[in-house]
């Protein structure tokens, strides 16, 4: 058996960071420093790695590792470079908040990086069993991390309902998994593509039922609608410094897995899913345009832009393989706009502090001008303004959603961003358009943060990510362009 | 291809934009005098443009193609008809202008200019773009400067009307990106490859459904900008509420782009389904050019009587268009800069006033004409001139549309005809009341007169509005060939056939 260690070599070195850290920590309890600079190896290293296997999939082309367990393809290393991409960014956006809590520090950032390898695992997962492990240990670290906080009974509250909800969603998603099983007999993906591919399924309905239920259970981690409901919350409820991560993370994994699963295991179906896809992204863009209108908490808000984001990827989704590189490209660009959005988030409210009211950016773009203009340039990208990353990103999964058939489906998401302009542009309207709040009131938000320097540096790749692919598209287009899971 | 002289002009405000910013917050007296400096370049570079211009053809010049975002087959392709040429120099005249009168501008200045002027980048980006994708990427994205300008720097109600501006553009813009869409696949369906190219699309064989589904979706959008009776709501308010500046900008190119777009896009690539809803763009015009008038007649603010005229003189515009004759588009296609010139004269004039005695009720004023003679005159000239008096250039424009929609659309023409005579009534009842008589209000008594800097700002309008006056033909040479080309693309891939006299050689035979 050859385990072909360089296929999870990310996975791998992101856990050992994880287990150094809290080594160093039980045996030195060392300074912020120390773990800092843990982190920043780990980091580099797993890029490195991603980079090596990126050069290594060009080169030969798809490899499988661990007897069939995992894959190494484009798609893998792609969710790879976009999750290394995530932490990096999430921990340093994060890192304030994760020093004030002292002696957690160690758990908070070992568990960010778990997650990270578990999520990234959901990319190159190629068995069903191995997929729900990895679903499981990502989903896990950010139960825990979305309560790390546990001083604030807000977060005590996110954490167990995400808990909660998610384990949930993991139980259905692994229900699917054993309907597939009985009526296939293969838990591997390839295996079960090509067995579908090769046999006619006479009783179909519990295939049909098995590849609904794995469809929901990665719609949970999506927060697409109408399996949103713990987004709100847990958005609003955890620390504010690390929910840009939860979220990113999250998106991206469940959309890795099952880009995968349908596209490989289901290829055959696509006449059923892609139709039940269509309709949960109608539904996504729909529900999550017209729930973010009415929120007047920005970090609510951001939950349900999200549901409507999940929608427009799914739309990707749905299209089918040509529909991939879109979805890449969507995802890679809207994660940099959350996590930069939550960041900028963070800053306003006190670190491990919850929920941010919209009408605490009253003047903001005059009393901060970079970071308003900054969080501009993020609200205008998610709205998908031309210029920006958010409309290529739109533009490119409509355009295939359109080849696929979907054109009511394009229409009723061209509808739903214009809608979305409202919400969007409430935030402009209270930044840039309205008389400035005068006196800090306690309790209330800061009023001019003062953001460090990785912070800045962390926006300022946002922002960069936003305007430059939003611009030059084809940097990124071309990269993901063959990012097929086959 | 030497010289890319439309991508300089899109990147040379764009640049001043980014110069301006980067001058010290504190210095506030270098920013307005740095922003106009800047803004004369892209003057200049129209002007080499217009001169530089070939006349009498109606192929794209200056043309520029270079491969953007080839996987999904954008190119960066720009060129320049005689129709897009006059506008560019238009866009190019008034911002410099328009930047100069904003001197009661204090309050974060800096970003002010450089939103101007990125406003600026993105409307020349507007008219030079010869790629769908492209078009649609700076009909977009100006929404954003102007937003701001309204938003920010407006009177009471900013919010309200720069959101309203917003929403309602982008709208439409949505369905007109469907629209492009749509296109680009049916160019993949019948050559193979995705494109967006405009010259491709000119290649389509569209049937008459597609053309009808496609004619709306983008006529919504162009509608909407224009703006187009019943549309038209958004307009008084962003006027209203805008800064002088923005409503120059806003009256006198923003709305061009609609109008624009009709001649570049709707007339040639869905000609059948042109000439199928010239009935109902025809009506939309005249009940656009009659009731802009009237309710222009009742207004008591003068900004939003301005505001209500250009309806009105849009509406002429679209009559013209849809008229499918050659005096028509022409008409036309002059209109749009004459319209651009007189009414963005009449906000910076009404602008003044305005910084002088802070209201535009028209009720606070009366007898101006005894303290501020130069003014009047100068609003009496342009009044004249939006009017549409031989001699001026309103005049050229609204009488070839008359000619030009009679031919076709004889009982339509009529009716807008009434429009020249309302527009008389609302404008010179206005001047009476604001400017003769006595002087009735104290606070109008010690009212300052134009100064030497507004004097030159209004001169060069003053001037144009004169030269297109009495030699239109500087403006017609350029024009003609590209509207001939439009109209005999119409008549080729249609039913539709113009009438001898709506054809200039034609007519101009038949009198011999």
């Amino acid at each position: 058996m050859d385990l072909f260690y360089l296929s999870v070599a990310t996975e791998i070195v992101l856990v050992a960071g994880a287990v150094l850290v809290l080594m160093v920590d039980v045996f030195k309890a060392p300074s912020a420093k120390v773990h800092a600079s843990i982190a920043g190896a780990t980091l580099v290293t797993a890029v490195g790695l991603t980079i090596w296997q990126w050069d290594r999939v060009v080169d030969v082309g798809p490899s499988s590792g661990f007897a069939g367990m995992v894959q190494l393809d484009r798609p893998a290393v792609i969710v790879k470079f976009i999750l290394v991409g995530v932490a990096a960014m999430g921990l340093a956006a994060a890192w304030e908040m994760m020093v004030s809590l002292g002696p957690r520090l160690a758990e908070g950032l070992s568990l960010v990086f778990v997650a990270t390898a578990g999520f990234m695992m959901m990319g190159s997962g190629a068995n069903l069993i191995m997929i729900f492990l990895a679903l499981e240990i990502g989903s896990i670290a950010l139960y825990v991390l979305a309560g790390i906080a546990r001083e604030s009974s807000t977060a005590d509250e996110a954490a167990l309902k995400y808990f909660l909800l998610g384990a949930f969603a993991s139980a259905i998603f692994v229900y699917g998994i054993a309907l597939v099983f009985a009526s296939t007999g293969r838990l591997d993906v390839y295996e079960i593509g090509a067995f579908l591919g090769a046999n006619i399924v006479l009783k179909p309905a519990v295939l049909l039922i098995g590849i609904s239920l794995i469809i929901v259970g990665l719609a949970f981690k999506v927060t697409a609608a109408p399996f949103h409901s713990w987004a709100p919350d847990v958005y609003q409820g955890a620390p504010a410094g690390i929910v840009g991560f939860m979220a990113a993370a999250a998106k991206v994994g469940g959309f890795a897995a099952m880009v995968r699963i349908l596209n490989v295991a289901f290829a055959r179906y696509e006449f059923a899913w892609s139709g039940g896809l269509g309709a949960l992204a109608a539904f996504s863009v729909v529900l999550g345009t017209l729930f973010a209108i009415q929120q007047s908490d920005f970090r609510r808000l951001l939950a349900y832009s999200g549901v409507a984001h999940a929608g427009f990827i799914l739309t990707g989704v749905a299209a089918g393989v040509d529909g991939l590189p879109g979805v890449w490209f969507y995802l890679a660009t809207y994660v940099a706009m959350l996590i930069g959005s939550f960041t900028i988030a963070a800053l306003m409210g006190s670190p491990t502090g919850s929920g941010l009211s919209i009408s605490a950016f009253a003047g903001f773009g005059k009393r901060s001008p970079v970071l308003a203009g900054s969080l501009a340039v993020f609200m205008f990208g998610m709205s998908g303004l031309p210029l920006t990353s958010g409309f290529v990103g739109k533009f490119s999964v409509f355009t295939q959603a359109w080849i696929a058939g979907f054109e009511w489906l394009v229409v009723v998401g061209l509808l739903a961003s214009v809608a979305g302009f409202f919400f969007y542009l409430k935030l402009i309207v209270t930044m840039y358009f309205e008389a400035p709040v005068l006196a800090e009131a306690p309790g209330t938000a800061t009023l001019k943060p003062e953001p460090s320097f990785v912070v800045k540096v962390v926006l300022a790749f946002a922002v960069l990510v936003t305007l430059v692919l939003g611009a030059f598209p084809s940097l990124l287009l071309d990269f993901v362009a063959d990012a097929l899971p086959f | 291809m030497d010289f890319p002289i439309l991508t300089v002009l899109i990147l040379l405000p764009a640049a001043a934009a980014v110069i301006v910013m980067l001058l010290p917050e504190e210095r506030q007296e270098l920013h307005l005098p740095v922003g106009v400096a800047l803004s004369l370049a892209p003057v200049a570079l129209g002007g080499l443009l217009f001169y530089q211009f070939e006349r009498g053809t109606s192929e794209f010049q200056f043309v520029e193609r270079a491969s953007w975002i080839p996987q999904l087959g954008i190119g960066w392709i720009l060129g320049v008809d005689g129709i897009s040429v006059l506008l560019i120099v238009l866009t190019t005249i008034l911002v410099p202008i328009a930047l100069a009168a904003s001197t009661s501008i204090t309050d974060r200045s800096r970003l002010f200019i450089a939103m101007t002027l990125l406003l600026e980048a993105g409307l020349i980006g507007v008219f030079v773009a010869l790629d769908l994708f492209l078009f649609f990427v700076f009909f977009e994205v100006i929404l954003v400067p102007m937003a701001f300008i309204i938003g920010i720097w407006g009177s009471e109600n900013r919010v309200y009307a720069a959101v309203k501006f917003f929403i309602y553009t982008a709208s439409g813009s949505a369905l007109m990106l469907a629209g492009i869409i749509a296109l680009a696949f049916i160019h993949r369906s019948q050559f193979g490859v995705l494109s967006f190219a405009y010259s491709d699309m000119l290649a389509l064989d569209l049937s008459l459904t597609t053309q009808r589904w496609l004619f709306g979706a983008f006529a919504l959008a162009f509608a909407i900008k224009v703006p187009i009776f019943p549309l038209h709501t958004w307009l008084p308010d962003a006027h209203v509420q805008a800064p002088t500046a923005g409503s120059v900008l806003l009256a006198g190119v923003l709305l061009k782009m609609g109008t624009y777009g009709f001649l570049r896009f709707n007339l040639p690539l869905f000609s059948q389904a042109t000439v199928d809803f010239v009935p109902v763009m025809a009506v939309l015009a005249v009940v656009g050019i009659i009731y802009g008038a009237a309710v222009a007649i009742v207004q008591h603010d003068l900004k939003r009587l301005v505001a209500y005229s250009s309806v009105s003189h849009l509406g002429f515009i679209v009559l013209g268009i849809f008229a499918l004759t050659e005096q028509g588009l022409q008409g036309g296609v002059v209109q749009m800069v004459n319209h651009g010139l007189t009414t963005g004269a009449l906000f910076l004039l009404v602008g003044m006033l305005y910084d002088r005695r802070h209201t535009k009720e028209i009720s606070e004023f009366g007898g101006l004409a005894n303290t501020m003679p130069i003014f009047a005159g100068v609003f009496l000239f342009m009044a004249f001139a939006s009017i549409g008096l031989p001699g001026l250039n309103g005049f050229v424009g609204e009488f070839l549309i008359l000619i030009g929609s009679y031919s076709t659309l004889p009982v339509y023409a009529i009716l807008a005809a009434s429009g020249v005579i309302l527009a008389a009534i609302y404008l010179l009842w206005a001047y009476e009341r604001v400017f003769t008589g006595p002087v009735t209000k104290d606070e109008n008594r010690a009212v300052r007169d134009l100064g030497a800097r507004e004097i030159a700002i209004l001169a060069p309008l003053v001037a144009l509005i004169i030269l297109l006056g009495v030699y239109p033909k500087i403006a017609l040479d350029v024009i003609e060939p590209s509207t001939q080309a439009v109209l005999d693309r119409v008549e080729a891939t249609s039913d539709f056939e113009v009438p001898a006299v709506g054809r200039v050689a034609e007519l101009a035979r038949s009198g011999e």
